[in-house]
């Protein structure tokens, strides 16, 4: 039938991504449906039961300011949480947790059931509906068609999915969950170039048959921070991972059953993530290894599942459980569910818009794995962005847009649509250029603007934030101009200190930019500066002791908005531009890049290209010639 | 709606002739102008000006002439200003050198006509020519480079490339990956890849100067005292009519060249001017005129007289040569006649006896000098030409590179050592190819076990 409720927005699949969409389009007032395989599956972690980590746990935070709910999800379910690479720099320090992932999913389905705006359904998706390359509605399995004027598709590893256990396969979508076998289909009907990823994950086994006290504990912070910065009251428990490694026995037995293996008895062809191998891989690629850790990883407070971590396998079951055997502490290891290996359907993601809707069809969103990325942090992060643009698409809003300068979320998205990729796309601080900016603890600082200005953001948050902006640049101001004198009793403090003596007028600015001093030893040389909250002061610290470094990619970033902001015509023709190769031309044609700066990033495009076009686009803003397209 | 730094390069050519014109445009280029030129602002629009270019420290490295263009009424429609020098090759390179030191950077090949463009400043008919010329310069730009990539310095770059990567890999492994069990590399051991690259660096650097011998010319002084025959020899070589020579120094006043070439190996006379005015000057500025040329030569071509008794000056010569150990030819001239010169007393070796005035013993000489120069190349098997842009990028990235060993030694964070790494790589951008993130990543997961 034709279902008589109209929607403006419909979003196919419940999880990071489908969740994060759903909620934000709820959340901006438009009429929204979620369609799901699954409903017990909302929010459902198919892989490792942790949210964040490095370059993730920027991503949470930001899709925190920007509305959605996986910071606060994880802040009322986490077992543990940890800020990562503390001994390093602040522009990589990474929050993560562990979660309890069955709490995790319920609480997401809880929030989802409460949200105005939002109908939830269980139905499998077989097909998208377009009239005149614009989206107006969708068929499902069961004969039902919901009409609506734009869709979000998050379908993660379900189309098309196909589970792989030493050489046993079968069609699933998740383990023990259907895959959905029409959808890609559609796609491809509609002319999207849809291709195959490969992923993995790990056996989960019963804690009661392993031999914890053989094993090194691994607690996480003592005093946990929350990712959300709206979370207050915040008191979760700090519950241990474990750590087990490998031996030479465990690398014999695998390497004795490769055979096995469907990676390696050629079943699976699709291109599986560098950064994520299988033990297969690792100890074939790193045979000199003697050992590779594990992390036993608890996934549920009350259950006695285990992940392992970094046994990502697709052996057979028999193997599995073999080498698991071999490694101390697992000696009687009881498997729960074994590993395996899925390969599923993505579409290249240089057919999005910066904004994740496709080029060629109005009102159609992809976000999550389905454009070839992995992680449930990359997924959140792309399902808010498609969720916010397909509620500005309904109400006739410019796109929502995010520059690599302002967000990892920009980064990533950038990357997607201007690269695509080969293997499944995570995301690494490394991949931001001006990552000494894009900072975890600045998340707010550098973003509530953008969210306030979009309607994301509540006037009540957004003072704040702007109250702490003033207050840090203020501080920083005075600690410029307040100056101290080399005195005996200046000197003396400064030795007591464990600092050099000062033999000029010095600044505390130029103080605090010495390793060894904080803002609480400057107050400790001069009394009568105030008493700062911990934020202001971290933040007024980062930001002096790092100013050059920082100064430097400002500098960098206004170089990249110049480029950024020439635009590049939707219509340009890049056959009529004299002197560019065919590969140079192939490529921007297949892009389409909609600046200047985005040609840039295009592999393969020269500066000597990049010149000509940009000579080619003055003369068509000059009129002196006309884009023939 | 793009940039408009300042740029700068050379407009005349590095083989033209004995006066050279750096082109100079940008937002702000006359208060550079005027951080390097003795004559300070305000200049006159379309007006010559007449001055030095002075170094940091105030000491002139040419007269010259510059001329003002102001905003738009100069050939990009920027402030712009053309040096007019004086002094040859040598100083060309050097005033360019002190223009990017001073906050230029070289132009892209074809960057001043895409100004131009840009800024309305070419008519539809020109213009249609700009794309074609960035697109031709660049491409003989790029085939210079993949000349340069073949042979032993690819194989040097392509170690100093992958050296870069692997520091930038071993550098984000941590940051990315803190949880592995991956020991970081000892500091001894990173500092003593990133000497390495310094070095391979500087060598290329080196290497780059020999080769500009092949593609800029050897750099020849020809010294001898008043009336010796140098500027007869002078004009010999440059190939003028043997004919106009005569016994009466400056008659050769008005010859310009100051290149030849043997067997296609360029050579530039060093000192011109000194040498044509040998009789004009008084003797002791004469010999401190003959020691800065043999100090700035690759080869050093030191002329006797044959009729005449050495005198201090020849020993001077001698003296100067030998401390300064330079690639050197004694040439014994005026040997058609009676000589009063023992060979052995010279106390030189590689002596030949000419006659510019018979033109006996120019074939031997010639000979030599051909051999001299490429002896120098080829026992140097890693010969590079590079551009100035080129150039100036291997110095920068020197810089860099020692930048990261005091990173390295102070231990600062990882995250700005990383800032560092990119910035010595982006320098090389043009001579090891791009690094890119995708290129860490690649080296990162193959040398580093990461699974978590």
């Amino acid at each position: 039938m034709i279902y008589p409720k109209k929607y403006d927005v419909i979003v196919i699949g419940g999880g990071h991504a489908g969740c994060e969409a759903a909620l934000i389009s709820a959340r901006l007032g438009i009429n929204t449906l979620m369609l799901t395989i699954a409903l017990d599956s909302i929010g459902a972690m198919s892989c490792n039961p942790a949210i964040g980590g490095l370059a993730k746990g920027h991503l949470v935070k930001e899709v925190d300011v920007f509305g959605g709910e996986m910071a606060r999800n994880i802040d009322e379910t986490g077992l543990q949480f940890k800020i990562l690479n503390r001994s390093k720099g602040p522009a990589v320090w990474s929050s993560r947790a562990q979660a309890d992932m069955t709490a995790y999913k319920l609480r997401m389905k809880y929030v989802l059931e409460r949200q105005e705006n939002l109908d939830i359904k269980q139905e499998t998706v077989d097909e998208i509906i377009v009239e005149d390359n614009k989206v107006v509605g969708v068929a499902t399995n069961i004969g039902n068609e919901y009409m609506c004027n734009a869709v979000v598709v998050t379908t993660g590893t379900f189309m098309k999915g196909k589970i792989f256990i030493g050489l046993n396969e079968y069609k699933a979508g998740r383990a023990w969950e259907p895959p959905s076998e029409k959808l890609s289909d559609s796609l491809r009907r509609l002319g999207l170039r849809v291709d195959r990823l490969k992923t993995g994950t790990t056996p989960r086994l019963d804690a009661r048959t392993i031999d914890f006290d053989s094993l090194k504990i691994q607690p996480g912070d003592d005093e946990p921070i929350p990712f959300s910065f709206k979370t207050r009251n915040f008191n979760r428990p700090n519950m241990p991972c474990y750590l087990a490694y490998t031996n030479e026995t465990t690398h014999k037995i695998i390497l004795q059953n490769l055979d096995q293996s469907p990676l390696y008895s050629g079943m699976v062809e699709s291109v599986g993530p560098r950064y994520c191998p299988s033990i297969e891989d690792k100890v074939v690629k790193f045979f000199e290894k003697k050992q590779h850790q594990i992390f036993l990883e608890p996934q549920d407070e009350r259950s006695t599942e285990i992940y392992a971590d970094g046994l990502h396998t697709s052996l057979g079951y028999e193997v599995q459980l073999k080498f698991l055997r071999s490694m101390k502490g697992l000696e009687h290891v009881e498997i729960m569910r074994p590993g395996y290996a899925i390969e599923y359907d993505f579409v290249d993601p240089t057919q999005l818009k910066h904004s994740l809707e496709t080029k060629n069809i109005s009102g159609l969103f992809l976000a999550g794995q389905i454009n070839g990325t992995s992680g449930y942090e990359e997924a959140a992060a792309q399902g808010i962005i498609a969720g916010i643009n397909a509620a500005f698409y309904i109400q006739k809003k410019e796109p929502f847009i995010v520059g690599r300068d302002e967000a990892y979320t920009g980064v990533l998205i950038d990357d997607l649509v201007t690269k695509g990729t080969k293997e499944p796309y995570r995301m690494f601080t490394s991949r931001a250029e001006y990552r000494l900016i894009l900072r975890e603890d600045n998340t707010q600082l550098r973003l509530a603007k953008k969210a306030y200005n979009a309607g994301l953001m509540s006037k009540e948050y957004y003072e704040i934030v702007q109250e702490q902006k003033i207050k840090i640049e203020e501080t920083v101001k005075k600690l410029k101009t307040t100056y101290i004198f080399p005195n005996d009793n200046t000197n003396k403090k400064l030795k007591e200190l464990g600092t050099e003596i000062i033999k000029t007028k010095t600044d505390l600015a130029k103080l605090l930019r010495r390793t060894e001093i904080s803002y609480d030893k400057l107050r400790e040389i001069m009394p009568n500066l105030e008493e700062l909250e911990p934020f202001i002061k971290q933040e007024v610290e980062i930001d002096l002791k790092y100013e050059g470094y920082l100064n430097l990619q400002k500098q960098q970033i206004e170089k990249f908005k110049k480029y950024e902001d020439l635009k590049i015509p939707k219509d340009f023709d890049y056959n009529s531009v004299g002197g560019l190769s065919n590969e140079v031309k192939g490529k921007l044609m297949e892009v389409r890049p909609v600046s200047i700066g985005q040609a840039i990033r295009i592999p393969g495009v020269t500066p000597a290209a990049i010149s000509i076009i940009v000579v080619h686009l003055k003369k068509l803003s000059d009129g002196r010639i006309k884009n023939s397209a | 709606m793009y940039d408009d730094d300042i740029i700068a390069a050379i407009a005349t050519g590095y083989m033209a002739s004995a006066i050279g014109i750096i082109r100079v445009s940008g937002r702000g280029s006359f208060d550079l102008l005027e951080k390097i030129f003795t004559k300070k602002q305000p200049y006159k629009h379309r007006y010559i000006h007449y001055g030095h270019i002075v170094d940091k420290n105030l000491d002139i490295i040419d007269e010259v002439l510059v001329s003002i263009f102001k905003s738009p009424e100069s050939y990009t429609g920027e402030d712009s200003f053309e040096i007019n020098c004086h002094g040859g090759i040598l100083v060309l390179n050097k005033v360019l050198q002190r223009v990017i030191e001073a906050g230029a950077r070289l132009a892209q090949p074809g960057e001043f006509t895409k100004r131009a463009f840009l800024n309305g400043k070419l008519d539809l008919s020109q213009a249609e020519a700009v794309e074609k010329i960035i697109s031709s310069k660049s491409e003989r730009a790029l085939k210079i480079a993949q000349r340069q990539l073949k042979g032993n310095f690819s194989t040097k770059l392509d170690s100093i490339r992958e050296q870069i990567l692997f520091l930038m890999a071993e550098n984000e492994v941590l940051i990315d990956h803190p949880d592995e069990d991956l020991s970081s590399t000892p500091t001894l051991e990173k500092i003593d890849i990133l000497k390495n690259i310094q070095n391979q660096l500087e060598s290329i650097l080196k290497a780059s100067e020999f080769g500009h011998s092949i593609f800029e010319g050897v750099v020849l002084a020809l010294v001898g005292k008043p009336n010796v025959g140098k500027s007869s020899l002078l004009n010999i070589l440059t190939g003028l009519e043997r004919s106009i020579v005569t016994d009466i120094p400056g008659t050769t006043r008005d010859v310009v060249s100051e290149q030849f070439n043997i067997n296609g190996i360029p050579f530039t006379i060093l000192d011109t001017a000194g040498i044509r005015k040998t009789s004009d000057i008084v003797e002791n500025i004469g010999v401190e005129r003959s020691k800065k040329a043999i100090q700035d030569a690759d080869i050093v071509v030191a002329i006797f007289d044959a009729t005449r008794e050495l005198s201090i000056e020849d020993r001077e010569i001698i003296k100067n040569i030998k401390n300064l150990n330079k690639k050197y030819i004694a040439v014994i001239n005026k040997t058609d006649e009676k000589s009063l010169i023992n060979e052995s007393g010279l106390g030189l070796q590689n002596i030949i006896n000419i006659s510019c005035k018979t033109g006996k013993g120019i074939d031997e000489l010639e000979k030599r000098l051909s051999e001299m120069a490429s002896l120098g190349i080829v026992d140097d098997a890693d010969v590079v030409s590079l551009n100035a842009n080129q150039k100036n990028s291997l110095v920068m990235s020197i810089n860099m590179c020692k930048q990261i060993i005091n990173d390295v030694l102070d231990d600062i964070d990882p995250s700005l050592i990383a800032v560092d790494l990119m910035s010595m790589a982006d320098y090389l951008d043009e001579i090891v190819g791009k690094i890119t993130n995708e290129d860490m990543l690649d080296v990162m997961f193959k040398k580093f076990c990461i699974g978590k």
